[in-house]
């Protein structure tokens, strides 16, 4: 994919029609198109070398790159795809993850309203019937909280971890859509009234109200144990969770043979930096603004020239 | 203690007296999870020594941070209060009341059909244990005083319908009270204000708290 530099040779040469061209994957959800978006885009016009971008699932991705029909993948997932981004980095040796990552974090989150009305501080709280209470919307004597989707893999986790500390007995363990959750927590913000609920960022909610994380103990590897119910029919009362989470990261993905082929490509893609606050940012002119994923991009590259010229120097 | 809590037990506080034809409907006492007699005459004296729908559950435009579009109906079936979503961060809130049929219910659906002075059909159960429902049991035709009131908006799951409604009630005291009969209650006024504004296929959320969380009553 690197173009020869010699004038006479380089306009016949370079391009896409003998496969010059930089093929950027555009997973299915919305953070990952913006960053896909802004790598095509500097690739192009600071660069010099033409890219496209190319629909695929998240799944199908990291393959799609082996079998070199992509060259990146915006958003690399870890310790979620662990397994695979082994297979390919250490086995097959055809991806290679940039060592900038985004961190990516799972809380108990609260409004800030709430802990002055209620006192809640720390994920342990939940265990005192007495906080419990202000969050009892059903008088069943327990109170509700949020803990994820069904379809989630962090639910069944955010389920060990209501048993682990022993909030499962004082507060109803709730699972519903997205959506519908989130708007509980708008109306809860509406009329003053407490909520408690899951969260993970980056996320746009952090921007849309003042939404506080819940104090627990840092993440201790040794005391999570995590069974899956498809193996063990007793996978709640063999888990343990009763420790923050582990924090992940996301980094972007590229094929090895690209540092070969173009390796300013590489470069710019090991220094590309989308902080925390720039992911919660997108996140939030997606879902709150409604902006396309093309437009925040745009307009992210024209406020961050400066970053962008030192990631191509 | 909630709008709601304050105006049942002003309401019960009045004392009870009814007829069996009135004891067709019933309120819920959240305390005791129990249904228990209603007398309407005396939810009407309450709205008019108060003079009216208490300020809370009138319409009115509030602060609404919310990510849905514009057009996206969010229903607080605890707080009684239906909201309309607004740009710019606002909402119309409307007051509602809540029937036994939006009991143990939340999910997301969507406005399917829209129908001004719907016909109400009333359930088979009603037919049985109430005469005067029984002649309308082949449906009773829109009008002042159809208990579905001026406008109803039918929910629906994808492209099926389900039981729910939104719609009007001839009883505005009865807005703010979890009364047995009916669905998501509004005044005849708000209904045919939120029926000039909502879509059909506009989105609505039913928050799952509150009666939402209620089984078996």
């Amino acid at each position: 994919m690197r173009c020869l530099t010699t004038a006479l040779v380089s306009v016949a040469l370079c391009g896409s029609a003998l496969g010059a061209t930089v093929v950027v994957g555009k997973p299915d959800w919305p953070s990952a198109q913006v960053t896909a978006y802004i790598i095509a885009n500097v690739i192009k016009e600071r660069l010099g070398v033409d890219a496209v971008l190319r629909p695929v699932g998240t799944v199908q991705l990291i393959g799609a790159i082996d079998r070199g029909e992509v060259d990146v993948h915006p958003e690399v997932w870890l310790p979620n795809s662990a397994a695979i981004v082994d297979e390919y980095v250490n086995v097959k040796k055809s991806l290679r993850l940039s060592p900038v990552g985004v961190v990516a974090a799972q809380h108990m989150c609260t409004t800030r309203e709430t802990i002055e009305a209620t006192g809640l501080r720390a994920v342990e709280d939940l265990n005192k019937p007495e906080i419990a209470q202000w969050f009892d919307t059903d008088d069943d004597g327990r109170g509700e909280v949020w803990i994820g989707a069904n379809t989630w893999s962090s639910t069944r986790i955010e389920r060990v971890r209501a048993r682990s500390y022993g909030y499962d007995e004082t507060m109803l363990l709730l699972t519903m859509p997205e959506d519908q959750a989130l708007a509980s927590v708008d109306a809860a913000v509406a009329t003053g009234s407490p909520i408690v609920f899951y969260c993970y960022e980056p996320h746009y909610i952090f921007a849309l109200h003042d939404i506080v994380t819940l104090e627990e103990p840092p993440y201790d590897a040794a005391a999570w144990n995590i069974s899956a119910p498809e193996h063990d029919v007793a996978w709640l009362d063999n888990s343990a969770a009763p420790t923050a989470w582990q924090p992940s990261h996301y980094h972007i993905g590229y094929a090895t043979a690209l540092a070969d082929s173009n390796p300013a490509v590489a470069a710019f893609l090991d220094k590309l930096e989308i902080t925390p606050k720039d992911a919660e940012a997108m996140s939030y002119a997606v879902h709150v603004e409604g902006r396309s994923p093309e437009e925040i991009a745009t307009a992210w590259i024209a406020a961050n020239g400066a970053r962008i010229e030192e990631w191509v120097k | 203690m909630t709008m709601l809590r304050r105006t049942i037990a002003a309401v019960l506080a009045l004392g009870m007296t009814v007829t069996a034809a009135q004891a067709a409907t019933e309120i819920f006492n959240p305390r005791s999870k129990t249904w228990m007699k209603y007398d309407p005459k005396l939810a009407k004296r309450y709205y008019q020594m108060k003079g009216g729908v208490p300020e809370d559950f009138q319409r009115q435009v509030v602060k609404f941070r919310t990510a849905e579009k514009p057009g996206t109906i969010v229903i607080d079936g605890n707080r009684h209060f239906l909201y309309f979503v607004l740009p710019d961060f606002k909402a119309i809130r409307y007051g509602i009341g809540v029937g036994r049929e939006g009991f143990g219910w939340a999910g997301i659906v969507n406005v399917g059909r829209k129908v001004e002075w719907p016909t109400w059909t009333p359930p088979p159960e009603m037919v049985a244990r109430d005469p005067k429902s029984a002649k309308y049991a082949g449906g009773m035709p829109g009008g002042p005083d159809n208990p579905l009131g001026a406008r109803a908006m039918y929910l629906f799951e994808g492209n099926q319908d389900t039981i729910y409604r939104i719609h009007g009630t001839t009883e505005p005291w009865s807005i703010g009270l979890d009364i047995s009969s009916g669905c998501i209650r509004m005044n005849n006024d708000d209904v045919i204000d939120l029926y000039s504004r909502v879509k059909v296929g506009a989105k609505v959320i039913v928050l799952m708290q509150g009666a939402a969380l209620y089984r078996g009553v």
